[in-house]
């Protein structure tokens, strides 16, 4: 037990006194990711902002029809009218970015729907533009004028407007906001922090096995009066705290991203807020352990395996895709965690995650979960040992 | 004390190393040592010489239990080394050419942490390590990072973390391969003064200025086997050529 906590120790301060690791682990998850994800939040927030509120320029050839409509469009102030553009000519209008949309309507609108049939009013737009804002604003305001020419032909006929909504629907949603964002954003929560925890847990692993061989080290620990066992316990500790830590880092970082976007809706801000108590944060914390388990018994065998630094690091670089693979299914609708799922390594956290964020998780499939974790994250500690213990891995090119 | 008794090695090669050897060889395992009998006693430097690849450094990673022999038997200090490994390692200090460190490390935590390892007393690792810090004048940067040491300060401190525990057998596996005259001499120095202290050498190397510097014995292996096995003296006696280098060339490409 001493030779192992020596170990551990030299093998912590060893790791955390390097700068790739404490990048991967600290400064990347706790600095730069939350500034990224303001950056890029804030960006976005406010760009769509400016779409909704961008005076849009708007070609319209009316042909002498759709007064309604045309009176409706030059009312606003959040839209200009280009007129005397040809019908013909609005597509290369468009094209050039002269304008932003164009509503063309046809000749014999009027006529169309002075019989009761359907006038027609083409609209040109770019979807590519702006979050498709441009056809939702004019759609809006076709939509608008289509009920008015609708409610006159109700009145002209004198028929009652419901005959046509026999069926009306009362929605009455019973999630609560924490479970709609658990179940809608709580996918995201496990794919950063198990990403995170493979990189923390990739870098220690790499150094402490197929670094110490290429510096000439692993020959002398290994003469030293310790048993292979205790060598590998040490410096697996080392990396699942590593892995862990980075993890732990990046849900703090997550939610100094949250507090520094600042557009957030405050509603939706308090919701977050209460979804990340300290139940739920332990909860999920409790599934990471065991995966962390995983992840460093199995970088721990790759990196003993491999001759150099560069030979592990390009044998572990591809399995982040493996990785990010099972936590992607997680956030696929209509994956949910059930008695099949809850047996699937990292696909189980990420459904698992989703379900405690969103406060529905059943205790009978995290149980489940667990089990599933701890007899993986055993089997893969047995394997590394066993791995560790011969003379054909841990001499591979020495 | 190292007793070596019919001791053999065998490694599984793979395919990549069997396309290497060329078409002539054809089996999946190779011996590496075959049969190979010797003891170095204390208070004696015993020379393990044969050119690379002979089988030096699996033999002496054998004696260090990094391996465990396929046939015969090792014993170290009374401790065999495949059943009593542990109580092996604690008698043995091991330091090769290839040695590395811990850049991120000071010497002072280095040496403490082997310290710690072989389970010393606080009381006894203090003296020792002021007697070694002494020897070989490590005190002035036992305090920096071991990366932004010079070679000749690096291997100062592999030095002093190869003896820190007084461990009664010292192998040295090619220890002055890559090295400048200067910090090489430091290290015959040391082993040396190995000697002078009736500890167990053995050191290998192919550096024909050392054998006859420091051999008292000497066994001379090629392709695994011992071609030469005595004393230094009885080398000297029976050579038929007029230098050692002569004579290692000749016993090697008559075996």
């Amino acid at each position: 037990m001493t030779r192992f906590v020596t170990i551990f120790r030299k093998e912590f301060t060893d790791t955390i006194r390097d700068r790739r690791t404490l990048f991967v682990m600290i400064v990347f998850p706790l600095i730069l990711m939350p500034l990224l994800m303001t950056v890029v939040t804030n960006m976005q927030m406010s760009s769509m902002k400016k779409a909704e509120e961008k005076v849009l320029r708007v070609a319209l050839v009316a042909n002498g029809n759709a007064q309604g409509l045309v009176e409706a469009l030059t009312a606003r102030n959040d839209l200009r009218v280009v007129a005397g553009i040809p019908a013909d000519s609005v597509e290369a209008f468009l094209a050039r970015d002269s304008v932003d949309a164009a509503l063309v309507i046809d000749p014999g609108f009027d006529a169309a729907v002075a019989r009761m049939a359907s006038g027609t009013v083409r609209l040109y737009y770019r979807s590519s533009d702006d979050y498709d804002m441009v056809k939702r604003r004019l759609a809006d305001i076709v939509g608008g004028f289509e009920k008015q020419i609708v409610a006159g032909r109700f009145a002209a006929l004198h028929i009652d407007a419901r005959i046509v909504n026999p069926v009306v629907v009362e929605e009455h949603d019973i999630a609560s906001m924490k479970e709609r964002i658990g179940k809608s954003v709580g996918g995201m929560v496990p794919y950063l922090f198990v990403i995170f925890c493979f990189m923390g847990a990739m870098y220690p692993a790499i150094d402490l096995a197929a670094g110490e061989k290429e510096r000439g080290t692993m020959e002398t620990l290994l003469t030293a009066p310790v048993s292979r066992f205790q060598i590998l316990l040490g410096k697996f500790a080392v990396v699942v705290l590593t892995g862990l830590l980075s993890a732990g880092v990046s849900l703090v970082g997550i939610l100094v991203a949250l507090r520094r976007v600042s557009k957030m809706p405050p509603e939706l801000m308090n919701a977050v807020m209460a979804i990340l108590d300290t139940q739920t944060v332990l909860l999920v914390l409790s599934l990471l352990l065991p995966l962390t388990v995983f992840f460093a018994a199995f970088l721990l065998s790759i990196s003993v395996f491999a001759k150099s630094y560069k030979e592990a690091q390009s044998m572990i670089s591809p399995l982040m895709i493996v990785v990010i693979f099972p936590v992607l299914m997680g956030l696929f609708p209509g994956i949910v965690l059930d008695p099949v799922t809850a047996l699937v390594p990292v696909l189980n956290v990420s459904l698992a995650t989703k379900e405690i964020i969103a406060g529905t998780i059943r205790t009978g499939l995290l149980l489940e979960v667990y089990a599933s974790l701890v007899i993986l994250a055993g089997l893969s500690l047995f394997g590394c040992a066993r791995w560790f213990e011969r003379e054909g891995t841990i001499f591979r090119g020495v | 004390m190292i007793v070596v008794d019919h001791v053999s090695k065998e490694f599984r090669i793979s395919r990549q190393q069997r396309r290497e050897m060329g078409p002539g060889f054809s089996g999946s395992r190779i011996d590496a040592v075959r049969g190979v009998s010797f003891r170095c006693t204390p208070g004696r430097i015993f020379t393990l010489l044969g050119p690379n690849g002979a089988g030096k450094t699996t033999l002496l990673r054998m004696i260090a239990t990094m391996l465990r022999p396929t046939g015969g038997s090792i014993a170290v200090a009374g401790f065999d080394v495949v059943r009593e490994a542990v109580e092996v390692r604690r008698r043995i200090g091991f330091l090769t050419g290839n040695t590395g460190l811990y850049d991120r490390l000071t010497p002072d935590e280095l040496i403490r942490y082997y310290a710690d390892l072989y389970g010393m007393d606080p009381g006894v690792f203090a003296k020792r390590r002021e007697e070694i810090y002494g020897l070989l004048g490590i005190g002035e940067f036992a305090g920096r990072r071991i990366g932004k040491l010079s070679s000749g300060m690096k291997q100062k401190v592999s030095l002093a973390r190869t003896i820190i525990h007084n461990p009664d057998v010292v192998v040295f596996d090619e220890p002055t391969a890559a090295l400048d005259v200067v910090t090489s001499r430091a290290i015959i120095q040391l082993i040396r003064r190995c000697r002078d202290e009736q500890k167990t050498v053995i050191f290998s190397t192919h550096r024909m200025g050392e054998v006859s510097l420091l051999s008292d014995d000497l066994a001379i292996i090629h392709r695994g086997t011992l071609i030469f096995n005595g004393t230094y003296k009885d080398f000297e006696n029976q050579m038929q050529t007029r230098s050692v280098e002569d004579e290692f060339v000749r016993l090697v490409e008559a075996a």
